[in-house]
């Protein structure tokens, strides 16, 4: 999991945003600290909105917003020269190649074209692009256009990236490797905030998780806060599982074998030591022993149907 | 730096050095963004084909002024004065070449960044909306005149050298170093912003092209069909329409103080003060839909 370093990452207080018509933010209040952070909310939910209120390209109907400690509002154009931007939908010139679209948007940060083009170079070395580098982008697959957009969002060595939707299209190895890459953003010392609807990816990578809902804040809190015991433990012990819960019966315990699997309802943790003696009592092997807890999907779910 | 070895070589992870370096603002990036659009313009970076148009049109409007020199070199000994087939003055107009360049690079360096959705990247830079507008109008401007002054300089120069004295031709002809450089300043930015204020206005290259020269020629057509045949003094101040033409009235105000006699403006009267009004309308009317079309970066 990121470093995570103390100070705060991005303070946004009252913030609302409406068009003629419709709400896209509604007094958002939200704290939040640096390292890998994770935006979660259904499509049109205000995820986007709230990047272009965060890049000072949109102005706030109300409220006030910091980046980095400095406020958007005030000063715009030094809130971007700390961003990095990868944005959900296709954006590169694709008559170019990888290593002139990232290094001219290195010299678009602010960096000397010779710093742009040696570090375009680092950058594409890192999002594993380096053979590539010299292929016209229309050439590439949405793997290695993702990586593209990832790679220009970093060349400007931003202290914040704003990742949006940054596994859209990907197949499962890609999405993979995007999120590895994600993960590995923390400890080079970037903090990352990724909007995204894929509950599972927030929960792989970020350490803290903002859900929004139709412009409305849900939750803000540490992800493995929100991630609350379900009263169930998943136990296997191989493919002795009938013989595990005929003995958990015995004693008076639920359990329910199912793909190899024997899912045990218990009711605090002393049931816990409880299985352990009875599984140790049939001489079975124990492969795992777990409490399962709540997915993400689970109190998004759970949090957004109260609050609405 | 992380190593992982084999029996056959090593891969080397060099992870991630944060930039220590300067870096500039907002001024840095509109310069890099001035010479992104410079490089696309011209192909450099860019596949062959790219390159091969704007270089076959620097060399077709080069052309009349070697061939002046060429002349002025052959006859040097014919004829007792120097032999000039065109002048310093004609040589700053409008040639189809260049029109055709405009039509051809404008829509090339606006079109692509909204077809291609890349204004959201640049915009999440230091780069605001007017500094947009400044660096695609100053790459097309900065090429245009660098098209229009090197032809001017190989005539100059060639002349001066096939002259009888190249010092005295230099004397001689001083006021050509600040006239030819202020007219090609004020066609070329002219041209710059038409072009690409009509590119901002389209996704698709080939409709800006084509809108930009449909707007030059219909408006010359129209303004030559309503002016008809003129003699000298008895021109129109429907001349101004005349968009393609515009610039060359300011022009003429450079070199010779005046408007032309030969052209349809002859007569009228603040004729000069009028073609200056009428191309600074046009100059901010381009430029007002150009900072409209980017302002929501501002918003």
């Amino acid at each position: 999991m990121a470093v995570v370093e103390a100070s705060s990452l991005l303070r946004i207080d009252g913030l609302t945003k409406r068009y003629p018509g419709v709400t896209a933010l509604d007094d958002l209040t939200i704290d939040l600290p640096r390292g890998l952070v994770g935006l979660v909310g259904a499509n049109g939910a205000g995820k986007t909105t709230m990047f272009r209120l965060l890049l000072g390209i949109s102005k706030p109907t109300e409220g006030r917003i910091e980046v980095c400690g400095i406020d958007v509002g005030s000063d715009p154009i030094g809130v971007r020269s700390r961003l990095g931007y990868m944005p959900e939908h296709d954006c590169l010139p694709l008559d170019q190649t990888a290593a002139d679209v990232v290094s001219t948007f290195g010299e678009l940060s602010g960096l000397p074209a010779r710093a742009a083009r040696q570090r375009a170079s680092d950058i594409l070395d890192l999002v594993g692009l380096d053979e590539a580098r010299f292929r016209p982008i229309s050439g590439f697959s949405t793997g290695m256009r993702q990586r593209t957009k990832l790679a220009q969002a970093l060349v400007g060595d931003p202290e914040l990236v704003l990742l949006d939707e940054p596994t859209a299209g990907l197949d499962p190895l890609g999405r993979e490797e995007m999120l590895a890459l994600v993960a590995r953003l923390g400890t080079f010392g970037i903090s990352v905030l990724m909007a995204t609807h894929l509950l599972d990816d927030v929960q792989q990578v970020c350490h803290h998780v903002v859900m929004i809902d139709a412009g409305r804040l849900v939750v803000s809190g540490a992800t493995d806060a929100l991630l609350e015991r379900t009263g169930f433990v998943t136990v296997d012990v191989g493919p002795r599982s009938e013989e595990l819960v005929a003995g958990l019966s015995r004693i008076g315990l639920s359990a329910v074998a199912a793909d190899g699997l024997i899912e045990v309802t218990v009711d605090g943790d002393d049931q816990m030591d409880t299985i352990r003696d009875v599984i140790a009592e049939l001489q079975l092997p124990l492969y795992r022993l777990t409490t399962r807890l709540t997915s993400l999907d689970e109190v998004f779910l759970r949090l957004a149907g109260s609050s609405a | 730096m992380s190593v992982v070895s084999g029996d056959r070589g090593a891969v080397y992870d060099r992870g991630y050095r944060p930039y220590e370096g300067p870096r500039g603002r907002r001024g840095a990036a509109t310069l890099a963004l001035y010479k992104a659009s410079m490089r696309r313009a011209l192909g450099i970076r860019r596949s062959w084909r790219q390159k091969f148009a704007p270089f076959v049109l620097l060399g077709v409007v080069t052309i009349p002024a070697i061939v002046n020199v060429g002349i002025g070199y052959v006859t040097r000994d014919r004829l007792e004065d120097s032999l000039e087939i065109i002048t310093y003055r004609d040589y700053v107009g409008v040639s189809s070449a260049l029109l055709l360049f405009v039509a051809l690079v404008a829509p090339d360096v606006m079109c692509p960044d909204r077809r291609q959705r890349v204004l959201p990247l640049m915009f999440a830079r230091p780069l605001t909306g007017v500094d947009y507008v400044m660096a695609k109008v100053g790459a097309i401007a900065s090429i245009l005149f660098a098209f229009s002054f090197l032809p001017q300089v190989v005539l100059f120069v060639g002349n001066m050298l096939v002259s009888d004295s190249a010092y005295s031709y230099f004397t001689g002809h001083l006021d050509i170093l600040w006239k030819v450089p202020l007219s090609v300043v004020i066609l070329a930015l002219y041209y710059a912003v038409i072009g690409v204020a009509i590119g901002s206005l389209t996704e698709r290259r080939i409709v800006a092209g084509a809108s930009v020269i449909g707007l030059l020629l219909i408006t010359s057509i129209s303004a030559g069909v309503i002016v008809g045949d003129t003699r000298p003094g008895e021109g129109s101040i429907a001349a101004l329409i005349d968009i393609l033409s515009l610039p060359l009235y300011l022009r003429d105000l450079v070199f010779l103080g005046n408007i032309d006699p030969d052209t349809p403006l002859t007569g009228v009267t603040n004729g000069g003060p009028l073609a200056i009004a009428t191309y600074l309308v046009v100059l901010f009317l381009g430029i007002g839909v150009l900072l409209h079309r980017y302002r929501w970066v501002e918003r």
